[in-house]
């Protein structure tokens, strides 16, 4: 019967085509026969197959004739950073997204501010955003942050004028590398380092302050995250195997800086890239679309928006991935995954995430945990590690997994701000020049070793300078009326660290000896070690005592600590950590590997002075 | 010991205060013998001919390092000075004698100050380090703080002698420098080990190893010295770089540490502080931006020295004998920085295949391994120095 029927089912189906023809040759200006849009935009890249046309997502007048005329009504073509251009471009169809952006911290930026403001001046009470829309929090409670222009401090001000055009709703242009657009477009565009358009369209060609091509990447690259995530902690640099270390500009490339140049006239330097990426993972393959561009909720850091964690693919040390068989048709995984070479399809055992939900790209078959590159459609199977000897470490159930599986660790020690009134500055926010110029310099950069501390989880982890910031005010009329000031943190004068992960992965982990051996790692900095006492040899400017690369000394046996972990909870190892950390030495010449049993059940020092030690130690 | 130290520093300051005095009563003739192109007695040109009347044997001091830097000027030739025969005379030539009162001038005739010895042994050079100097990065981001002897610096723990206020004449007296020898004191002049240190009871570290193999806390190591030719100075300025003595070259570094230095096996066939000097690079801008050659490897080689960063202290065992990178045999799987895809000539720093140690060598691989092996005595030894070390830490701790 079907093999029948089949012969008249082609012919209808050719009839169909034919008669869709005209609309699918119009590409962008599909519905609007009379559009005079691609008149001028001749040969302008087709956005994607699901978009329709120009107007839908553009506005404008595609009737008329007269360019002047035909781009009245463009959303944002006076403001590129006006929200209606995607309000009214691509929230009528992707409200979902929209909403959720709305609360998203790459577009209210909130925990930057915050963060800011910890390191200068202090709360103040008040919740603060971008734009200060009004929005949801964490257990659903509506609440209405102030807009950040409001902000009316040093901190308001540095985040205005030196980190704003890092939040999506800001378009960069004429930075080299870092150029994006606002709002959706960008991470869904895909721009090139110079931000120049060099697509088929003649009249755009050449252009600054666009795509480079008009064709949408509904799933962006690791460029796109790369044009943002590239300074403070750097991890977009970190996971591709790149370093902007000393700024050293060598080696050359052609006779310019080099060997790779970043924003900033920064040259990069290959280092060993993440595991992850060196599989070919993008980072859109571990972070979920809520990582990215929120679930809806307003949260006050990135680490709370954040679902992703290292043992939802690999396990903890008791407990295995866990997965969620897809049974619904209107799955959130399902809808995700449309656009992926390897979609998800129902009955399929995706992985959760640490917040309970699914992923779209990780599932469970054969026995196995398997993560699918949302572009790539490349598999990769996923080693999970529980209940392996080396992962049951008695004491290391408090380590985060990058902890130990880290390799390079940007660390950026003795950040000195000046803010000179006496300067104009460019408030990105404001979008004018008002009165007051930032200006940075730095001590030293260093990858390895790295401290650890605990961090807001409870749980031992690396922390980087977050920040060390010295700060000098320069007044109006040229006096200085502060110098490599220190401000206050929780209440007194002190040097911050924040707990980090750089997406620097290694699978061979930090050695057990050069962990427990080396006391850097436990925040003592470089340093040498006489008697009971651990002195530091990088010294802070501001001290004579205190190590610039730590925040830990010890004299006299006496561990002190006088940098803060910032975070809720957060704090340096204390004397009794630091002893017992220190105290594994004493196993590890014999018991070298992590997965030897004495290591399971925490160790027994006595065990040292029992007559086989004894005999052991005395070499009989 | 301390007071043995305050009485070499008050030592120091009176004679120090002599040497000034000494010439006060003393004819002007009794200097300014000559006129002439040798009117100035102190004048390398004519051997200090006024000062060697009575400072006999002063001015072999032109012979030798100091004067001739020759160590130097070699290395120049068989590594920068291949492309541009005058670079010696155009990077290198600011810190040679010129007479005595280089470094006796200061004031009146006197006995050199550390800062008058720095105003030469500064940024890489040994000398800066003694005072907690180490050089910054070469960028102008990094370029920031006090300035001196024209360059900026990272503050460092300064030597434990520096600290106590000797000077370098302590250790360095001018007869040791007229005859050549780099120090009139090694370390065990006026130390001797205490058998109480448990590291001092081993046999091997005081036969083998330099006092100065542990004792040096830190030392200022540049991988990979980068030296940019312009031909015009408007290449330059896309180059934030600090400038240097000549408006033809910029220097930058790839990498800079201040940490314990690598070690190798000095001329004396003991374990020492190594440091590159230099792994060196060269490219002519101009001739780079024509697809010509860039980033020329010219020499890989390194120095046996002593960093002047003395502590009581030192790195724990493993910082040595769990450590093989520091002896030039980096694990792959502990590799951070990769000069190949960077176009570096070199796997990587910390590999000893393709550089040299221009005054000594590497550590033999065999070496290297048996010092590695945990033996019993190893063992025990490292066992009975953590519990030492523990048993005198505290357990409580002050925020």
């Amino acid at each position: 019967m079907y093999f029948r029927t089949a012969g008249h089912g082609k012919i209808h189906i050719i009839l169909l085509l034919l008669l869709c023809l005209p609309i699918f040759i119009s590409g962008c200006q599909r519905g609007v026969k009379q559009s005079s849009c691609v008149r001028c935009h001749k040969g302008i890249e087709h956005v994607s197959k699901t978009h329709g046309d120009c107007v839908s997502c553009h506005g404008g007048k595609p009737l008329e004739k007269v360019k002047e005329k035909a781009h009245q009504g463009v959303f944002g073509i006076a403001n590129p950073e006006y929200i209606g251009r995607w309000e009214n471009g691509c929230a009528p169809c992707h409200r979902y997204q929209f909403e959720r952006m709305k609360s998203n911290l790459m577009y209210t930026a909130a925990g930057m501010i915050r963060n800011t403001q910890l390191t200068w001046e202090g709360e103040d009470g008040n919740s603060y955003t971008t734009h200060g829309e009004k929005q949801f929090d964490a257990a659903g409670k509506p609440f209405s942050p102030k807009p950040v222009a409001e902000l009316d401090n040093l901190s308001g001000e540095l985040y205005r004028k030196f980190c704003a055009r890092c939040h999506v709703g800001a378009e960069t242009t004429g930075v080299y590398a870092a150029s994006h657009a606002s709002g959706c477009a960008a991470c869904h565009f895909p721009w090139n380092n110079e931000g120049v358009y060099a697509g088929n369209d003649k009249t755009m060609k050449g252009k600054a302050g666009h795509s480079a091509s008009h064709a949408m990447t509904s799933l962006p690259d690791v460029n796109v995250c790369t044009r943002c995530h590239n300074r403070s902690g750097r991890i977009a640099f970190s996971y591709q195997g790149l370093y902007d270390g000393n700024n050293s500009l060598v080696p050359t490339r052609r006779g310019e800086g080099g060997p790779v140049m970043a924003s900033g006239a920064r040259n990069l330097t290959h280092i060993t890239p993440d595991v992850h990426f060196a599989a070919g993972m993008e980072c859109i393959d571990c972070h979920t679309s809520r990582d990215v561009m929120g679930d809806g909720f307003a949260y006050r850091n990135m680490y709370l928006q954040t679902e992703v964690a290292c043992e939802d693919c690999h396990g903890g040390a008791r407990e295995v991935p866990r997965y969620r068989e897809i049974s619904r048709e209107n799955d959130e995984a399902l809808r995700e995954s449309r656009n992926y070479k390897r979609p998800a399809s129902f009955g399929m055992k995706m992985i959760q995430t640490s917040k309970g939900r699914n992923y779209s790209n990780v599932f469970y078959q054969d026995n196995a945990v398997w993560v699918a590159g949302k572009k790539s459609g490349k598999l990769h199977r996923s080693k999970v590690i529980t209940g392996t000897p080396e992962h049951n470490v008695a004491g290391h159930e408090r380590l985060e997994c990058y902890s130990c599986h880290s390799r390079a660790v940007p660390q950026c020690y003795g950040c000195h701000t000046t803010y000179d009134k006496s300067q104009d500055g460019y408030d990105f926010i404001k979008g004018a020049d008002t009165p007051g110029a930032f200006s940075e310099t730095e001590d030293y950069r260093m990858l390895h070793p790295f401290p650890l501390a605990l961090n807001q989880r409870g749980r031992i982890s690396p922390v980087t300078p977050g920040c060390q910031t010295f700060i000098n005010v320069i007044e109006p009329d040229g006096t200085q009326s502060k110098t490599e000031y220190v401000a206050k943190f929780k209440g007194k004068q002190q040097l911050r660290f924040a707990p980090f992960y750089s997406h620097n992965t290694s699978k061979k982990a930090v050695g057990c000896a050069e962990c427990h051996g080396n006391p850097a790692f436990l925040g003592f900095g470089q340093h040498v070690v006489a008697g009971n006492s651990i002195t530091g040899t990088l010294i802070c400017e501001r001290s004579d005592s205190k190590p610039l690369d730590g925040f830990l000394t010890m004299k006299n046996g006496r561990v002190n600590a006088y940098s803060a972990i910032t975070r809720e909870n957060a704090r340096t190892l204390n004397g009794a950590e630091v002893k017992r950390v220190l105290s594994v030495n004493l196993c590890l010449p014999c018991h070298e590997k992590a997965r030897d049993p004495i290591y399971r059940k925490g160790i027994n020092l006595r065990a040292l002075d029992d007559t086989l030690h004894r005999r052991l130690l005395s070499g009989h | 010991m301390h007071w043995m130290i305050l009485f070499i520093v008050g030592f120091c300051l009176a004679i120090n205060l002599d040497a000034a005095a000494a010439h006060v009563g003393l004819a002007c003739s009794s200097c300014h013998r000559q006129g002439g192109s040798a009117s100035d007695p102190a004048a390398r040109s004519s051997r200090a001919g006024g000062c060697v009347v009575c400072h006999q044997g002063h001015e072999r001091i032109f012979d030798h390092a100091m004067g001739q830097r020759s160590g130097e000027k070699q290395f120049v030739q068989r590594s920068y000075g291949r492309f541009d025969s005058a670079f010696w005379d155009k990077n290198c030539n600011s810190c040679h004698l010129k007479g005595c009162l280089d470094c006796h001038g200061e004031r009146g005739l006197a006995k050199p100050s550390v800062a008058v010895c720095q105003r030469c042994h500064n940024g890489y050079y040994t000398g800066w380090d003694y005072s907690g100097r180490a050089p910054r990065e070469d960028n102008m981001r990094y370029q920031r703080g006090i300035s001196v002897n024209g360059g900026t610096f990272l503050k460092m723990l300064p030597d434990v002698h520096y600290s106590a206020g000797m000077t370098c004449g302590a250790c360095h007296s001018m007869k040791s420098l007229a005859d050549g020898r780099k120090s009139s004191k090694g370390c065990r002049d006026c130390h001797k080990p205490d058998l109480k240190v448990l590291e001092h009871r081993i046999p091997a570290h005081l036969q083998r190893l330099e006092c100065y193999a542990c004792h040096s806390a830190w030392a200022p190591q540049e991988y990979g010295t980068f030296f940019l030719r312009f031909r015009e100075q408007r290449l330059k300025d896309d180059f934030d770089l600090k400038p240097g003595p000549s408006p033809e070259y910029l220097r930058s570094a790839y990498l800079k540490k201040q940490d314990a230095p690598p070690l190798g096996i000095n001329s004396r066939g003991k374990v020492s502080p190594i440091r590159p000097m230099f792994i060196a690079y060269y490219t002519d801008i101009m001739t780079a931006k024509n697809n010509g050659p860039e980033n020329t490897l010219l020499a890989a080689e390194w120095r046996a020295y002593f960093p002047h960063t003395v502590q009581r202290g030192s790195v724990t065992c493993e910082g040595c004998h769990d450590n093989p990178t520091r002896f030039l045999f980096e694990p792959e799987s502990q590799r951070i920085y990769n000069l190949e895809k960077d176009g570096m000539g070199l796997k990587s720093f910390w590999l000893q295949s393709g550089q040299r140690v221009s005054n000594g060598s590497f550590m033999d691989a065999a070496r290297y391994l048996r010092m590695s092996s945990k033996t019993p005595a190893y063992t025990k030894a490292y066992v009975e120095k953590w519990k030492t070390f523990l048993n005198r830490v505290e357990n409580s701790s002050r925020p």
